[in-house]
């Protein structure tokens, strides 16, 4: 049923035209095939295999993923249905391809697994196996075939994988070493491995298939050979399956390697490819190789390291690299501690050496016999360098006798310091456990606290000289005056660990002196370390034959092999000669040779210090030595042995201790005999000597450690500071700037005498355009000042401030005022004390020396300083405001400028002191206005100098004393003088304003307290004022418009200023029109003083102008003549508001009555109208009259105008004539003030005159006549003439006495009296 | 025996279904790739990548390789440093609550608000196993790179699946990622669209590179 149901299926999965039937049919029976009875199934699956044909390549791909299914399942019919793969190798769908290859590799690992195992368990293999076998042998080669025929890519990168695979499977497994990553192992689980197959496998012979495997390799290599013809993507995944072939079996890594590094090189030919790409898979596989820790891939480091910088990925590389050190050591540790968890301390001696042991087995095929030496060697190496520092840390540890580790009693009381010292003691106690945890921890600590702790351990130094120096055990039991035997005993501390690995093994017991040699090496280790991060390149110990065996380096037991040769010898030696000390000495520096050279100088020129006690100059060799062996730890007790004999030679018990000990070292080369002294003085523990004497071969040179009286620690420690500062400025290297910089910083703070201070200055300052100095100073600024923090007792506060004044002065005196470190020192120390802020104060207030003419730099230098300190310490900050503040008011031009501006410009803006800014302008120029206040503030202020410049002078006499200032002026004197006289109230009040008002240009509002102080300021304070507003108003220019609102309410009394606001406002331009409406508001509504309006007069219009007139006629004569002059010039759009012939006119429309306006005040305008004859020119008046002659009624000063005018231009005569006729036609004796005034003008003006005279009607020309008397005579004369008598009415010439009484009646001139009768109507 | 096994209305209702497979089916030989963004944090770069193919339509996903997400803080000293799987409302919300100003002004805050709507939380690459397998991996920084190939050197080839792994280099700002976030949909666009990538992906990387003037590095891996 089963059966024929799948059939069908099939038939439909091959036959049907819809390729969703077929698929559909094609899952349903592969679900059936595979549940059917075996013996049904085979007949069904080869029915299967002939979809192969099917044309669809979905058809094809769903067949893959049955085959796939089948492999999983360890079906034995995947004989039936292998073929198939072969087949679709050469399918025309790549995809098809591709997947058939996976497919294939997949059931080639699964077989392969199987037949291992089938054979293992039962012994024999199953027949449908072998057959496959067979297959997958074709298969393979198939596959092989792929790569190097034309074709598409897919596939052939599925090839190379299929070969890497292969290459896998059958080379011995040696995963144990690819340690990249314990994660990685734990996920990858077990894969199968040529191992598994028995020798006597009936089908796989394993031989046969590594050597296939070789073969395949290869393969592999030649493509890479041929990469130039193969497309990029091969190349690459070749690069990649060789990396993942030689990380995972080492045997292959040379090869790789070498196949790698030659092809580089010729990727540059290639083309048509993204050789970018290939060379980072290059670069990948290099670092990917760094990333392992099998011994073979680590010795190639340097050779990777080399390639790698070459492609520019040093930095990735060094990256990589910290991190494996970083992985080994969590490892090491990891593994560790659960060992340790495990066993006691004790027998954990034992542990690690089997646990080298059995490290070793596995390296045991390539590896010599030396091994067994490597451990006690490594440990014979390190442990030297540092013991020294073993005795610096182990604080209690005077008898070192290898029973050292007591380990400190942690304590919560103690400082960080101590704590950590505590702490390292603790791990040091822990013997070799504690060692990883202990090089982690130093290695994280930073070098000031390290520096720290290497002094503070200073303190627990032996009284007595440590007595283990490279060769030194001699000197130590020599010296004459060993009264103390201490001394001697102290000398066990030093045993290290030199008993080899047998020893240990047998000898429980003295485990534990080899913990404290294991001690001493992880410090050793830790040192380096730590220094080597700095920058392992360029560190000099990588040039120390001493030092090759860098603990850094991954892995020590390799390195350690290069030496094994030499060290070896002296550590086996002590088995033999297990008493004599002496034979072993003698023989140790022979069977060292290579060291010997080394360690000589150094003791040579310890010899001569005693020679030349007086030359403090540092000698050469000593700095090499320390140079070399540098170590924060190193240098200060032997530099204060050192310099303590050059100094007091006279102290010949010290001398004596010294010394011999230096002369022993000198005769080292000689043939030395041990002293019996010596023997005696030997510690009963002679298994320890031995160890200590034998590990002496490559010690250094211990210093000395001589208890000094309290005067000579003092002077050895200036020795110190100043060599350290003399070799600091040479030094050029900074990793040791940096320990140097710390260690002075320490030193200083140990010594308070003042002209260290003084040389420490002047070096510093010589460098510190490098910054070095600048790094140095604030280094010992926050020692110094942690410890007054922490001491608050201490003297350190004195010496703190004694050294930043120094410093800070000669900042000042040997720098240009242009630089800025001053401001920088001041900017970054932690404190500033009140004796700076005083000099700063001088600095800004005083000028200095004065001659060089650099006062005003330095002021603006101090100001400068100021600024920065204010916005960079809230602390101070009221402090340097007081003193930016204080050189505001200050009496000299250039101070008082620099500081307004500081102050204005940068500071007014900052948030948080503008209102104290302002509180404090305000203050000043309220002070200028009520004089009476301004003295206190002068004099309060001027207390505050006199306290601060003390302050200054004292501190100068307590420190160096060299000169920064002299007060010039005393302030009380500044005072004095200013409140003389009145013009000296001005300067003041105009100086107490200047920053008010500079505030004011930032912030106009401000000038509303201007404005409200105004009325009670005296006559001279109003001038400071307007001198002031004036500057003001101009910088302000457009952005006025903040004052609108003041001056659209000025208080009271306050218009004088108002006006000035405003013609300043105003000034060279068309007044804006917001202040027009303000002002033309304010006149209306509240001040009714034209004056106001003035400076926007131009901005009115014809319509604005004449309704207040009259009122600006009122204001006084100057003011009208500049409101004329505005009036006049009008704005640039719409002209002038009136012309000059329209101003005449609206003079005389005024009327006295109605506009209440003195008579005389329109007088006078018109007079000084008539002043201006540029403006009111002739053809003026001329116009203005002809207007106004019309007008009904008259203006009442139009006949004074016109006998003005006339007196003005008497070439207007004729005009005047014309004017005066046509009042005779109005009948101007109706009107009686303008007849007054016309008769004037006839009379002043005849003889033109008399025409018009003439037509007066007789009457009005007798009134006229008998008025002027004078007129009558002349008149007649001119009547009589023939031309005129004839046009004369007779009765006209009847009353010039010219004709009789009768012949008056004359009809025309009744006819003319009638004509000009009718319009008058005064 | 040609009976058919299943009733009609059934046959007919499996057949509806498997219309969809197969086209499902055959959109896959078109290639469908599925395409995973990576950068140090999967906070800027990759997120901006994986939203921009997000939104045209991509089979995306997104990580960062780093140890702990790292936001810029404060000062370079003071970094926000969040694990990996903190949702990023929640980063949001603590940055909003520290200092909103300066993280708007940075932008650090729009781009949190931006990643929200990507998905919930940052992921690394190095835990993405469960994720399944990709077939483009672009990473933005050759640091990532590195990582990622050395990750997937790590893992078991079980699969034998080829993945396509690129680096484009992208500085770590919000401009410059904007512009990668670009490029990398137009890179993921040219894959796609190239058919089996194995074929030409050093004419599509010269290619690329010429056109945008950016340097590409590639390398393949295997699931």
């Amino acid at each position: 049923m089963a059966r024929d149901q799948a059939l069908s299926l099939l038939a439909a999965a091959n036959n049907h035209g819809d390729l969703a039937v077929k698929l559909s049919s094609l899952k349903q029976a592969k679900d059936i095939l595979f549940s059917v009875e075996p013996s049904q199934a085979a007949e069904l699956f080869s029915y299967l295999a002939e979809l192969q044909s099917s044309p669809e390549p979905l058809v094809r791909k769903y067949l893959l993923e049955v085959i796939d299914d089948a492999g999983a399942k360890g079906s034995e019919h995947l004989v039936i249905l292998f073929p198939v793969l072969l087949t679709f190798l050469k399918d025309n769908n790549p995809i098809v391809a591709t997947q058939s290859i996976i497919t294939g590799t997949k059931i080639f690992s699964s077989v392969l697994e199987e037949l291992a195992l089938q054979f293992q368990r039962r012994g024999i293999v199953q027949r449908w196996l072998e057959e496959l076998w067979t297959g997958l042998i074709k298969f393979r080669d198939a596959v092989l075939g792929i790569i190097f025929e034309a074709g598409p890519i897919g596939p052939k990168l599925l090839s190379i994988k299929f070969l890497e695979t292969f290459i896998l499977c059958f080379t011995l497994d040696s995963t144990e070493f690819d340690m990249c990553n314990p994660e990685v192992i734990a996920r990858q689980g077990s894969m199968f491995n040529v191992s598994w197959i028995a020798d006597s496998h009936p089908i796989l012979n394993p031989h046969a298939l590594m050597s296939d495997a070789n073969r395949h390799l290869e393969i592999l290599l030649e493509i890479l050979l041929s990469a130039s013809k193969l497309p990029g993507c091969m190349t690459i995944t070749a690069v990649n399956s060789l990396v993942a072939i030689a990380r995972k079996r080492p045997v292959y890594y040379k090869t790789v390697l070498k196949a790698l590094l030659d092809f580089s090189p010729s990727i540059e030919m290639a083309k048509g490819r993204h050789t970018v790409s290939i060379q980072y898979s290059l670069r990948t596989a290099f670092l990917g190789f760094l990333r392992c820790t099998h011994p073979i891939m680590t010795e190639s480091r340097e050779k990777l390291l080399k390639e790698l910088r070459a492609m520019n990925a040093g930095d990735a590389a060094d990256q990589v690299i910290r991190q494996m050190d970083k992985i080994m050591r969590n490892n090491e540790r990891a593994s560790r501690e659960l060992q340790f968890s495990k066993d006691d301390q004790l027998s954990s001696q034992l542990h690690i050496s089997g646990e080298l042991t059995k490290k070793r087995t596995a390296q045991l095929d390539n590896e010599n016999q030396n091994n067994i030496f490597e451990a006690s060697s490594k440990k014979s190496r390190h442990g030297p360098h540092n013991s020294k520092t073993t005795t610096a840390s182990d604080a209690k540890q005077d008898h070192v006798n290898g029973i050292s580790a007591k380990p400190p009693v942690l304590d919560g009381d103690l400082t960080p310091v101590e704590q950590m010292i505590a702490m390292i003691g603790a791990l040091i106690a822990e013997g070799e456990r504690g060692v990883e945890s202990l090089e982690i921890l130093i290695s994280n600590i930073h070098a000031d606290l390290l520096a720290d702790i290497v002094i503070t351990n200073m303190k627990h130094l032996p009284k007595n000289p440590p007595p283990l120096t490279r060769y030194g055990n001699l000197s130590l039991n020599h010296p004459s005056d060993t009264s103390d035997p201490a001394q001697v005993v102290g000398s066990n501390g030093f045993a290290t660990s030199t008993q080899s690995l047998d020893h240990l093994a047998q000898l429980p017991a003295s485990s534990l002196s080899t913990t404290s040699g294991a001690v001493s090496d992880t410090f050793a280790t830790a040192n380096l370390s730590t220094d080597s991060k700095r920058d392992p390149r360029r560190d000099p110990r990588r040039l120390d034959p001493r030092r090759l065996v860098a603990p850094t380096d991954m892995s020590q037991t390799y390195v350690v092999e290069e030496n094994v040769g030499t060290v070896q010898h002296p550590t086996v030696e002590p088995d033999f000669n297990p008493v004599s000390s002496s034979s072993v000495l003698l023989s140790a520096p022979q069977s060292v040779p290579e060291f010997a050279p080394q360690p000589l100088p150094t003791i040579e020129t310890d010899i001569n210090l005693p020679d030349s006690p007086m030359t403090i100059e540092v000698d050469e060799p000593i700095q090499k030595y320390e140079v070399h062996d540098f170590d924060a730890n190193v240098i200060t007790p032997d530099k204060d042995a050192n310099n303590y004999l050059h100094l007091s030679p006279s102290s010949g018990k010290e001398e004596d201790v010294v010394s011999p000990a230096s002369m022993d070292l000198a005769m080292l080369d000689e043939a030395y005999s041990p002293s019996s002294e010596a023997s005696d003085e030997l510690p009963p523990d002679i298994p320890n000597v031995e160890a200590s004497e034998s590990a002496s071969a490559e010690l250094p040179v211990l210093p000395l450690y001589i208890e000094l009286d309290e005067d000579h620690q003092i002077r050895a420690r200036r020795l110190a500071l100043e060599r350290i500062i003399n070799k600091y400025q040479n030094s050029q290297r900074t990793d040791i700037k940096q320990t140097q910089i710390a260690l002075v910083a320490r030193l200083f703070a140990q010594i308070d005498v003042s002209d260290v201070i003084e040389m420490a200055q002047k070096l510093i300052i010589s460098d510190y355009e490098e910054q070095k100095g600048h790094e140095l100073v604030l280094h010992i600024l926050y020692h110094l000042h942690s410890l007054v923090i922490s001491d608050s007792a201490s003297s350190a506060a004195a010496v703190y401030e004694n050294f930043l004044l120094g410093v800070a002065k000669s900042l000042l005196v040997d720098l240009p005022a242009s630089n800025k470190s001053f401001s920088r020192l001041l900017g970054e120390v932690p404190n500033i004390p009140d004796s700076v802020l005083g000099m700063l104060d001088d600095m800004c207030t005083k000028s200095h020396s004065g001659a060089d003419g650099r006062d005003g730099d330095r002021v603006t230098q101090g100001l400068g300083a100021v600024w920065s300190l204010i916005l960079s310490r809230p602390f101070i900050r009221q402090a340097c405001l007081d003193i930016a503040l204080k050189c505001t008011v200050h009496p000299k031009d250039d101070i008082q400028a620099k500081a307004i501006r500081l102050v204005s410009n940068k500071l007014y803006a900052v948030s948080y002191i503008s209102n104290s800014i302002e509180q404090f302008a305000k203050n000043m120029f309220l002070s200028a206005v009520d004089q009476h206040s301004s003295d206190a503030l002068l004099s309060e202020s001027a207390i505050s100098d006199r306290r601060i410049g003390g302050q200054v002078e004292g501190a100068e006499t307590s420190t160096s004393g060299s000169q920064v200032s002299e007060p010039e002026i005393s302030p009380d004197e500044t005072m004095k003088g200013v409140l003389d006289d009145s013009s000296n109230i001005f300067s003041q009040a105009h100086r107490h304003m200047s920053l008010f008002f500079a505030l004011c240009a930032k912030k106009p509002v401000l000038l509303q307290l201007v404005f409200d102080s105004y009325t009670r300021s005296s006559k001279a304070v109003k001038q400071a004022v307007h001198r002031h507003i004036t500057v003001l108003m101009r910088a302000l220019g457009s952005s006025y418009s903040d004052l609108l609102h003041i001056i659209s309410n000025p208080p009271q009394g306050s218009e004088d200023l108002l006006t000035q606001v405003l013609h300043l406002l105003s000034e060279g331009r068309a007044p804006p029109t917001d202040l027009v409406v303000t002002v033309k508001h304010l006149y209306e509504t509240r001040l009714k003083d034209a004056t106001i309006l003035i400076p926007i007069l131009s901005a009115f219009s014809r319509d604005e102008v004449l309704p207040i007139f009259p009122r600006l006629v009122q204001l006084p004569l100057p003011k009208f003549q500049m409101a004329l002059a505005h009036i006049l010039q009008g704005s640039a759009h719409t002209g002038p508001a009136l012309t000059p012939v329209e101003v005449l006119v609206a003079i005389h429309d005024i009327s006295p009555e109605r506009d209440s306006l003195p008579l005389k005040k329109i007088t006078d305008t018109c007079s000084a109208c008539f002043e201006q004859r540029t403006v009111f020119t002739q053809q003026v008046l001329a116009k203005a009259l002809n207007q106004m002659v019309d007008r009904t009624p008259l203006p009442l000063l139009f006949m004074r105008t016109v006998i003005q005018a006339i007196d003005a231009f008497p070439s207007l005569v004729d005009f005047v004539m014309d004017i005066l006729s046509k009042l005779v036609n109005r009948q101007v004796w109706r009107m009686p003030k303008q007849w007054v005034g016309f008769l004037k003008c006839i009379s002043q003006t005849q003889p033109h005159s008399f025409k018009v005279l003439l037509q007066l009607p007789s009457p009005q020309l007798e009134s006229a006549l008998s008025k002027y008397p004078n007129l009558r005579g002349p008149l007649a004369a001119y009547t009589n003439q023939s031309s005129i008598k004839t046009s004369v009415p007779r009765t006209t010439l009847v009353l010039l006495g010219l004709a009789s009484e009768t012949q008056m009646q004359q009809p025309h001139a009744v006819s003319s009296l009638h004509a000009s009768d009718g319009p008058t109507s005064t | 025996m040609g009976r058919p096994v299943l009733d009609n209305e059934t046959w007919h209702f499996k057949l509806k279904s498997l219309r969809e497979e197969i086209s499902e089916l055959s959109d896959r030989s078109e290639m469908k790739l599925r395409h995973a963004m990576v950068c140090s944090s999967n906070q800027n770069r990759s997120m901006e990548a994986h939203w921009l193919l997000k939104r045209e339509g991509f089979d995306v996903a997104s990580y960062g390789t780093g140890q702990h997400v790292k936001l810029p803080g404060p000062s370079l000293r003071e970094p926000n440093v969040y694990d990996f799987g903190t949702p990023y409302k929640q980063m949001f919300d603590d940055l909003r609550r520290k200092d909103p100003e300066l993280y708007r002004r940075n932008g650090i805050l729009p781009m949190l608000k931006r990643n929200l709507s990507v998905k919930t939380a940052p992921q690394r690459w190095q835990e993405n196993a469960a994720d399944g397998t990709f077939d483009v991996v672009l990473t933005f920084e050759e640091k990532v790179f590195d990582m990622v190939l050395e990750d997937l050197h790590n893992r078991k080839h079980v699969l034998l699946k080829p993945v396509l792994v690129i680096n484009l280099e992208v500085k770590d700002n919000h401009e410059e990622a904007a512009i990668g976030g670009r490029l990398a949909l137009q890179l993921c666009q040219e894959i796609e669209a190239a058919g089996n990538w194995e074929e030409c992906v050093d004419d599509l990387i010269m290619n690329f590179e010429r056109q945008n003037h950016r340097k590409l590095v590639y390398s393949i891996s295997y699931y």
